[in-house]
């Protein structure tokens, strides 16, 4: 190989949006991850794959919530982006490798890719019906901090504390603090409500992974109200 | 193996499930509809079980499946054998050294752990179907919470029988929400469906449901108060290992109506008697 031709794959490599090398086995992997932070709401999880690239401003979607996409999406799906994530380079990545649909209607979106700091309330994602609720959005969530009280998240003053199915007694989340994670948190919260209607949210951060069905309770670790 | 995809189903139907089972352990107890596909097998083999257990299983996995409790029923054989040549997996008899297990009808003796995944062959995923057989209706009445019907069939029981007659597929309500078919394990088993830390998921075949039971989710047979929830319990013990505290099968020994109670659970019944010895 010439080196040109060496300079070119290598620039072209820290642009491009990976696929699943093995696609078969791979996904199957990270669907088992993917069903284990569900089923125990609030456990982390490292996703092993090559991370997207970082461009902005799509960069915020790490590795984890990329694999997310790679393994649940494809052209049944409908996916819906926020605009502080989206990018022509995201959208051409992922009709390329999932031949997903990109859809602006956010009630019709199977999985929505946003960021903790665009969440808003007022985004009128689909919870499903009440004899159907399982024709709903997952909020796919990029955020910038994720622990929980196995690493550190007792420690923040502004954790979550989440129970119900999947988790023995308790266990406290921490994405952070920010007015976007309140608003989120504030809303997933009000699923119980709702129930069975809801969101259901995978958090990413990095390639690390966590999620919250609308099944879970959750209140604020330093018990403030939480409407 | 050259010919199938890993594990026979195609990655798009595997999706597909993936993401049905992903709302069921979000909605525990919750029916969700899926696309299912034809399997190489007649449903009455546990079509629903296969297709969810072809949908999580990986190449490192140990799959155990068993049949009313046993290893070796010719099901039970012949669903383990389809799983080997299909996704060339290991396989075990012993409940603790397995990742997934396939059952029909029970629910291991020997405590399940955290990580471990049960996958139950459904053939009747709705509770409400033999009081109501619309399945628009069933749909309604479980988003209403109408649940009094199940109630009162219970308790035409009590009022025919002196007890509740229902030993097996016993009702249960799921997180106190929905109300859901255990499949056809006898209620003996219902109590390890309450906290049971392994995931648990159900599948039919015919009907094209999944639904599931978190790890550490409250389930509660239901019941009345003067008429509380009860474990069938034997006047034996198993006459080969001694066990006091499993679900006994009466066996047939010879053609003088010989007969014994045995554990329904192999592995468990093997695993006992090769301490005791
Ligand atoms: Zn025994």
């Amino acid at each position: 190989m010439d080196k040109a031709m060496t300079v070119k794959t290598e620039t072209t490599r820290d642009l491009v949006w990976p696929g699943l090398a093995d696609p078969a086995h791979d996904s199957q992997r990270l669907f088992r991850q993917i069903l284990g932070a569900l089923s125990e709401p609030g456990t982390l999880t490292t996703l092993a794959l090559p991370a997207p690239p970082q461009v902005a401003p799509s960069d915020a979607l790490g590795a984890a919530l990329w694999g997310v996409v790679l393994t649940l999406c494809d052209l049944e799906t409908r996916v819906w982006i926020a605009a502080d994530l989206d990018s022509p380079a995201l959208r051409e990545a992922l009709t390329f490798h999932t031949g997903a649909r990109i859809t602006d209607d956010p009630a019709s979106a199977d999985f929505a890719l946003l960021t903790h700091e665009s969440f808003d309330p007022q985004t009128p994602f689909a919870v499903g019906s009440d004899t159907y609720p399982d024709r709903g959005t997952t909020l796919l969530v990029a955020v910038e901090r994720l622990e929980n009280d196995s690493n550190g998240a007792d420690d923040a003053d502004h954790g979550w504390r989440l129970s119900g199915p999947g988790i023995a007694e308790s266990r406290v989340l921490d994405i952070g603090d920010g007015a976007g994670c309140r608003a989120l948190m504030t809303r997933l919260a009000g699923n119980r409500a709702s129930f069975p209607q809801g969101l259901d949210a995978i958090f990413g951060c990095g390639a690390q992974l966590a999620a919250i069905p609308r099944s879970t309770c959750i209140t604020r670790t330093d018990s403030q109200e939480m409407n | 193996m050259d010919g199938y995809n890993f594990a026979y189903l195609d990655e798009q139907t595997k999706r597909m499930i993936r993401r049905a089972l992903l709302k069921g352990v979000a909605i525990p107890g919750y029916q969700v509809p899926f696309g299912g596909r034809e399997m190489p097998m007649p449903y009455g083999w546990g079509t629903g079980g296969v297709q969810l257990t072809a949908s999580i299983l990986g190449a490192y996995d140990i799959l155990k499946v068993i049949d009313q409790g046993a290893d070796d029923t010719t099901n039970a054989v012949s669903i383990r054998h389809f799983f080997q040549r299909v996704a060339g997996v290991e396989t075990t008899t012993a409940t603790t050294a397995a990742d997934v297990i396939q059952t029909r009808h029970r629910i291991p003796e020997t405590p399940l752990r955290s990580g471990q995944i049960l996958v139950f062959q459904v053939p009747i995923p709705e509770p409400l179907r033999f009081i109501e057989p619309s399945e628009q209706e069933t749909r309604l009445m479980h988003a209403l919470e109408e649940y009094g019907v199940m109630h009162v069939k219970l308790y035409e029981d009590i009022a025919r029988y002196g007890h509740i007659a229902t030993t097996y597929a016993y009702p249960v309500k799921v997180d106190g929400r929905y109300v859901m078919d255990p499949s056809p394990i006898p209620k003996f088993d219902n109590p390890k469906l309450d906290g049971n830390p392994a995931l648990m998921l159900f599948g039919a075949g015919r009907e094209k449901r999944l639904y599931a039971i978190p790890p550490y989710t409250r389930v509660e047979s239901l019941d009345f108060e003067d008429h509380p929830f009860e474990v069938q319990s034997w006047e034996h013990t198993c006459a080969l290992c001694g066990s006091d505290h499993s679900y006994l099968d009466e066996v047939i020994t010879d053609d003088k109506g010989g007969r014994m109670f045995v554990c329904s659970d192999t592995d468990y019944c093997q695993t006992r008697r090769g301490e005791v010895a």
